[in-house]
């Protein structure tokens, strides 16, 4: 029997959910794979109660959000989470840090934190339940997702990448962006995205998390020493990093 | 090997002739740093070049090689074989070809590899002199010269050419599209005048005297220690590195789960899950371990096997490298039991 899969989203702007249609070439192979019993983007019914695995996007806000993990765990087999805010709280998990009542109250004025009833500072899915795969990056890549997926269908381990974002960078041959007077947060980013943005032109912004072989410490000082606004550098990290320390060591 | 020399302006000629029935993969600008790529123009040929970011070995064994497809049904391979055409690799410095003979222990010794051979095969090699830049520590391993693995070498004598004669395709490729003539002594003179000349240019000799003593009396030497505070464990190094061989090999199924490709990616040692095996143990789980081990593996293993160092001192990884951690300065540092 193919596998029950649901894809649901939490806290975010679908955009992950988004890159799954973008498989196109690719979504009609996956879907005779699968038994996709819902998939909140694309279905007007509720949530089955039985299914095997789960895909989340989106960080959890709400006391709500954690009642239904616990609920998805206790019930799908296999949990996937897919995009920078499942992954790393990403985006949604600077708010979290200061005042979260006063940010509410400035979004959604006066009585704000009433009308967000049951917030939680916003944070990854696996701070909340575990997570058995996960793929990563805002937004994620399709390529990356499709290969998780396959292993997660074939019973595989979760292979995170380990390492930062450099040596692949070096391998297409980019040039530094550290030796051009800009900051790439490649030195920190767990590598699997091939170097995208370098490759493109842009530095990297860390959006797939901290590498777990990152040497933060060594990097700021590092950073430091070639003249760069170490403040500055701490604050882009902060965009998709708020929580990983926490999370990675 | 025999002599010929050159006119200048005869390159072009060269070039375009070799263009004929090869590929002709050279150093082209990319920013203000180089890179080998394919030359449709001689004029795009940057033979000025310092280093380029990636050495050849790229084109040997590539940082991502698809080596077969399989059918996971009955687990039969396809697609398993390696097409290599003809092609010429033409400006290679002295370390890079250097390097290329260190990558043949490896690949072509006790386990032939039928990828990084057929492509070896189909390569001729034109080595070009170079002048030494900074980062440049050839000297201090004798790599700063090639006497052989290449089919002819081109001195720069300015107006002219010196070329050595390697192989016979070389010979006969050389007298097939360029007008060359026999050495006179004032060649032969000016090859020498240049040669010495060279020499000088080195930014400092590096005292590779005591290795690998050195290495074995330094194992737990505080300089490991604090190069592990700095390492990134990028990998950077390792990436750019001539002679860094490593890979790791992943199998990827198709989106109909139907059949897969099995790839060899370039790794590093310093990596954590390099050195990780089973049940989660890691026999180098440290920083400082892992920079130790490029070396030890550097400057001692592999001299251990083939009697020469596995670097050939282009200072690609000085370059590379983020936290400035370079060869030189761990050699000297070790010899001088500390750090400047
Ligand atoms: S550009 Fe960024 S990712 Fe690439 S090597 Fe430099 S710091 Fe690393
Ligand atoms: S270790 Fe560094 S200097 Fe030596 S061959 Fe490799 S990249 Fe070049
Ligand atoms: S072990 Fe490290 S230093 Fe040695 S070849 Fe492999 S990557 Fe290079
Ligand atoms: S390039 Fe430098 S920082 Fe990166 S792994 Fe090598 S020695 Fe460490």
């Amino acid at each position: 029997m193919a596998p029950r899969v649901v894809v649901m989203g939490l806290a975010s702007d679908f955009g992950c959910q988004v890159q799954m249609t973008n498989i196109e070439d690719d979504l009609l192979d996956v879907l005779g794979l699968i038994d996709l019993s819902y998939w909140q983007l694309a279905s007007s019914g509720h949530m089955p109660a039985e299914y095997d695995v789960a895909i989340i996007e989106g960080a959890v806000t709400t006391t709500e959000h954690v009642e239904l993990l616990k609920r998805v765990r206790a019930t799908a087999g296999v949990v996937m989470v897919i995009g920078a805010c499942a992954v790393t709280g990403g985006i949604p998990a600077m708010a979290g840090q200061g005042d979260l009542e006063e940010r509410y109250g400035c979004v959604y004025g006066a009585d704000g934190a009433e009308v967000a009833c049951g917030r939680v500072s916003p944070a990854p899915v696996k701070s909340v339940i575990d997570v058995d795969y996960e793929v990563p990056g805002c937004p994620m890549d399709t390529t990356e997702f499709l290969r998780v997926l396959s292993r997660a269908l074939q019973g595989l381990a979760n292979r995170v990448p380990e390492e930062p974002m450099c040596a692949i960078c070096k391998t297409k041959e980019n040039i530094c962006f550290l030796d051009k007077g800009e900051i790439c947060l490649g030195l920190f980013t767990r590598t699997g995205c091939g170097a995208r943005c370098v490759t493109l032109g842009r530095p990297c912004t860390g959006c797939r998390g901290l590498a777990k072989d990152a040497n933060v410490e060594s990097a700021m000082k590092i950073l430091a020493a070639k003249g760069f606004d170490v403040d500055e550098v701490a604050e882009r990290l902060a965009v998709f990093n708020t929580l990983e320390e926490a999370f990675c060591r | 090997m025999f002599f010929r020399v050159m006119e200048s302006s005869r390159l072009p000629d060269l070039v375009r002739g070799f263009a004929q029935d090869h590929e002709v993969i050279g150093p082209v600008a990319k920013d203000d740093r180089f890179v080998f790529a394919t030359i449709d123009d001689p004029a795009e040929l940057r033979l000025d070049y310092d280093t380029t970011l990636l050495p050849p070995k790229k084109l040997f064994f590539p940082a991502e090689d698809q080596l077969m497809r399989f059918r996971v049904a009955d687990n039969e391979v396809l697609d398993d074989e390696v097409f290599a055409a003809p092609r010429v690799l033409f400006g290679v410095h002295p370390c890079d070809i250097n390097a290329l003979l260190l990558m043949d222990n490896i690949f072509l010794k006790d386990y032939v590899d039928p990828y990084y051979k057929a492509r070896r095969d189909a390569t001729l090699i034109v080595g070009i002199s170079c002048v030494p830049s900074e980062e440049c520590f050839c000297n201090a391993w004798g790599t700063d010269e090639a006497h052989w693995g290449f089919d002819i070498f081109l001195t720069d004598l300015g107006d002219r050419y010196f070329i050595s004669v390697r192989s016979v395709k070389g010979a006969e490729l050389l007298d097939d599209f360029v007008e060359t003539r026999e050495i006179t002594d004032a060649d032969t003179a000016d090859f020498q005048r240049v040669t010495a000349e060279r020499k000088e240019m080195f930014a400092e000799d590096l005292d590779t005297s005591q290795l690998p003593l050195l290495l074995d009396a330094k194992f737990d030497s505080p300089v490991w220690d604090a190069l592990g505070e700095r390492c990134l464990s990028c990998g950077a190094c390792s990436m750019v590195c001539p002679t860094c061989y490593c890979f790791d090999v992943r199998d990827d199924l198709a989106p109909d789960q139907k059949t897969g490709t099995r790839s060899r990616l370039w790794d590093s040692c310093q990596f954590s899950e390099f050195s990780a095996v089973a049940h989660g143990q890691n026999f180098r789980d440290s920083r400082a371990s892992r920079v130790k081990y490029r070396y030890y593996h550097k400057q001692w293993g592999y001299l251990s096997k083939f009697e020469r160092v596995l670097c050939v001192g282009c200072g690609r990884c000085a370059r590379a490298c983020a936290a400035n951690i370079t060869p030189r300065e761990v050699v000297s540092a070790l010899a001088k039991g500390g750090f400047e």
